[in-house]
């Protein structure tokens, strides 16, 4: 596959990620900020990159910062909270034009990203010592409006209640945004220094793709972060929740037209075990894609739904299976995808699905290194897991999964969790 | 086989008109795993009736493209996402209100992937019975997008400015509709907009353009393709005023939805004029409504948006029209703010510094895309159909002055031509 190998190092306990190439318009910039979910800390850490996006030391007003992004040519800045495992993880992106594109390496448009990424990171605009007021009221306003508008997505509002239903006894039911009844009691001095402390504490990676080098970065790091870490912290690997034998049902109403029908499974089979590759082509078999069972079976034989698929969580050792349906249909549909796991668990698979699927999950692992973002976050389940295992060494074990392995594997899934979201009107 | 070169993008892009009057364009990505191919047609959902020269003309049922394309999908051997599996290819298909897209991306079996894409388009296979059972697939797309809140509140704003012209039609169509659509229905607007005279195929990675273009040519050389007229397209004369000022629908949501735009009077521009005026636009309003302008700041301080705020500009030859907007707690108050605040703008205009700031970060938008395959081939296509070229952006954003970004602000915000669309709960 020709890839090239991560270049790593350290600075001021922050560990260096380094791809050079040639291949990009751009460098592709990454920093992953990690600390375990816990129901005190999730919300003032979920807010902190909301209060850091407002203004910085050297661009107090948002409009400046905004500003100076676009004097970096439109630099690509996001954050985003999510869950991995039972981790929250905090992830600041950048993407900055190389400057060989608009006029030649004077603008050194890596260096001021990386001055600009400093600031965001280690010297936000404060007042007295502590964020600023305004800041923290706007963003926790910001947060709370988030947090209440994943009911309008009902496709994602079923996922996550199904999630949350499915591990309400574990840190991975609460939401990466943290709970709405948190934010009012979030005042600027406290979470000042939550966020002191998380800088200090949280597991941090910094990853860079494009033309440079190793060096240069650590150079970088050594002159914009303005970190005092002492030590560094590592992910801990996690083992799976064996959940209840029997699986919960739970129906919820809503005033929506189209059921939503969400199943949740769990497996002893996460990220870091031998049986990963095996797990990757049960979830490919059963409903990956469109060759895959559950959209043959659902939609294109029964034409109960236009979406019928799965997914598969090696962090936290879960998969999902999601469906829109007519809301009479609920029986038939969940007797029809409890068939098809029936179906894996005898291992009734054909060689042609075993092929397709491997050909799909060989594109799927090829196609990742055309695009940097993907390569980062591939590379990064390896800081997650403690698991060293290259895109090349996973396709390499893909291709020697049988049809047995893959019996096997779902043995290692059980139904948990079903979830139906249908409408207020009375049968 | 032709070739133009793109120095400042360092991109080489190769191309071919085929004897049938299919246009392939090859654009090579050395060092590139990925190969990303789109096969287009231009039709989509606005194309509802129509004639080609010489034979008679045709009105379809709404949601007729976008039947067709689900249905392409299936060949008499079973379902072409099969064939696409078994040689690693991940496949897909859109419908907008233009165009109809099919694509794959691979990383190998290129030839074979790319004879499948070019085979299973020009192969339709439609029976009473597959057609039939498409229509609850489709039925179950269409519930999913009536509880879907954006895409109600978008789709609302159109059917808001709109009273003739078929982009107020839901692009796949209703339930109602779509239960009209039969086999021969499908047959005649295959027929008319799959002639290869009227598709273009796009060819994006690590392949070689030589070899691409002469395999597909001597695939077309084998198939029997009679030389088709061109295609008329009638619409309806469409009213310049908008056809409702506000509308309103009810759906659950934590905050109302509020979006607002301005029609565009003067339609009727295509290729580099319609480009140029789409660029000078979005320029514009990213300097009225950006996340870094004064404007944003204001009202995200007074709690009337969030950062859900954002704003967009759609055209076409036929219909162009701005649309902003996002949740907010008072849609009356955002929209009061919104007109004070505009007004004062466009008393003195916008500043030179910001005009160029912005134009920066245009730019940049642009070269970002250019990183992504599915971008580039997408694009290029919507450029094409309407006369214009993907490939020219930088210069064109390098000779579009302040003048004229002041210019389309007076002309394009008239408040007389303003619609707002809501989403609230019941």
């Amino acid at each position: 596959m020709n890839t090239v190998a991560f270049e790593r190092g350290s600075r001021k306990q922050l560990r260096i990620h380094v791809l050079p190439t040639k291949r990009f318009k751009t460098f592709a910039i990454s920093l992953y900020a990690g600390v375990p979910l816990r129901e005190d800390t999730v919300t003032p850490v979920a807010l902190t990159p909301f209060v850091l996006r407002r203004g910085t030391e050297s661009y107090p007003e948002t409009t400046q910062f905004r500003e100076q992004l676009e004097h970096l040519y439109g630099a690509g800045f996001g954050f985003d909270v999510y869950k991995r495992g039972d981790y929250q993880i905090v992830q600041f992106r950048m993407d900055t034009i190389n400057d060989s594109f608009v006029g030649g390496g004077e603008q050194q448009l890596l260096d001021r990203s990386f001055a600009f990424l400093g600031e965001v990171l280690t010297k936000p605009a404060r007042e007295n010592g502590h964020f600023k007021t305004p800041y923290v009221q706007a963003e926790r306003e910001t947060v709370r409006k988030k947090l209440e508008s994943i009911v309008n997505d009902k496709m994602r509002y079923a996922a996550e209640r199904c999630i949350e239903e499915m591990c309400k006894h574990e840190p991975y039911r609460l939401h990466p945004l943290g709970e709405r009844k948190a934010l009012p009691a979030i005042e600027p001095p406290e979470l000042t220094a939550t966020y002191e402390n998380w800088l200090k504490e949280a597991s941090m990676d910094l990853y860079v793709v494009g033309d440079t080098t190793l060096e240069e970065v650590e150079e970088l790091v050594e002159r914009h972060f303005n970190l005092e870490r002492k030590t560094s912290s590592d992910y801990q690997a996690q083992k799976s929740v064996r959940g209840d034998e029997e699986p919960n049902t739970v129906i919820e109403r809503l005033n929506i037209g189209q059921g939503k029908l969400n199943l949740g499974l769990r497996t002893s089979i996460t990220y870091a075990d031998d049986k990963y590759a095996s797990a990757l082509m049960y979830n490919g078999i059963l409903g990956g894609y469109p060759h895959s069972k559950l959209f043959v079976n659902v939609r294109e034989k029964e034409s109960l739904a236009y979406y019928a698929s799965s997914r598969y969580d090696g962090h936290k050792g879960i998969a999902t299976v999601q469906s829109g349906i007519e809301i009479p249909n609920y029986e038939k549909a969940v007797t029809i995808i409890k068939q098809q796991l029936e179906e894996m668990k005898l291992g009734h698979i054909t060689d042609l699905e075993m092929s397709q699927t491997k050909a799909m999950i060989r594109n799927l692992l090829k196609e990742m290194q055309d695009a940097a973002f993907e390569m980062i976050a591939y590379d990064f389940n390896r800081q997650l897991s403690g698991k060293e295992r290259t895109s090349e060494e996973l396709l390499a074990q893909i291709e020697q999964i049988t049809k047995q392995d893959v019996r096997e594997a779902a043995e290692q899934f059980r139904l948990d969790t079903i979830y139906f979201l249908r409408d207020e009107k009375e049968e | 086989m032709e070739s133009i070169r793109y120095e400042h993008l360092q991109e080489t892009l190769y191309y071919e008109v085929m004897a049938n009057g299919l246009h392939v364009y090859v654009l090579p990505k050395p060092g590139f795993q990925k190969t990303y191919a789109t096969f287009a047609t231009k039709y989509g959902s606005v194309d509802n009736h129509f004639q080609v020269e010489g034979q008679a003309e045709v009105k379809v049922p709404d949601g007729i493209a976008h039947f067709l394309e689900h249905k392409m999908f299936e060949e008499p051997t079973g379902d072409i996402f099969a064939t696409f599996a078994s040689h690693g290819a991940s496949a897909n298909a859109f419908t907008s209100f233009d165009q109809t897209v099919y694509l794959f991306s691979a990383t190998e079996n290129m030839n074979e992937n790319i004879q499948t894409l070019v085979d299973f388009v020009q192969n339709p296979y439609f029976t009473d019975q597959n057609v039939n059972k498409e229509k609850g697939i489709i039925e179950q797309e269409i519930n999913m997008y009536a509880d879907n809140p954006d895409w109600r509140v978008y789709f609302g704003l159109i059917e808001a400015m709109y009273q003739k012209h078929p982009v107020h039609i839901d692009i796949a169509g209703t339930v109602q509709s779509i239960n009209t659509i039969t086999k021969e229905t499908l047959y005649t607007c295959y027929n008319t907009f799959y002639h290869p005279s009227n598709m273009l195929l796009f060819v994006v990675g690590g392949v070689d353009p030589e070899q691409v273009i002469s395999m597909v040519r001597s695939n077309q050389e084998q198939k029997n393709f009679e030389p088709q007229g061109p295609i008329h397209r009638f619409f309806e004369p469409e009213p310049e005023q908008v056809g409702e000022a506000r509308r309103e629908v009810k759906l659950s949501v934590s905050l109302p939805k509020c979006l607002f735009g301005f029609k565009e009077t003067d339609v009727g521009l295509t290729g580099e004029p319609l480009l140029r005026r789409d660029t000078t636009t979005q320029l514009m309003m990213d300097l009225l409504f950006g996340s870094s302008t004064r404007l944003f700041q204001k009202l995200y301080d007074e709690d009337l948006i969030s950062d859900s705020f954002g704003h967009d500009y759609i055209s076409s030859p036929q219909y162009a029209f701005s649309a902003v907007g996002g949740d907010t707690k008072d849609p009356d108050q955002l929209l009061e703010r919104i007109r004070q605040e505009v007004e004062a703008i466009m008393q003195k205009g916008f500043d030179a510094s910001d005009f160029e700031r912005a134009r920066k970060k245009k730019i940049g938008g642009y070269l970002r895309m250019l990183n992504s395959p599915e971008n580039i081939a997408n694009e290029f296509t919507r450029q094409h159909f309407r006369g214009g070229d993907f490939f020219n952006m930088i210069s064109l954003y390098e000779t579009i002055t302040l003048q004229d970004v002041n210019q389309r602000l007076k002309e394009h915000i008239r408040w007389d031509q303003l619609a707002v669309s809501l989403v609230v709960s019941p």
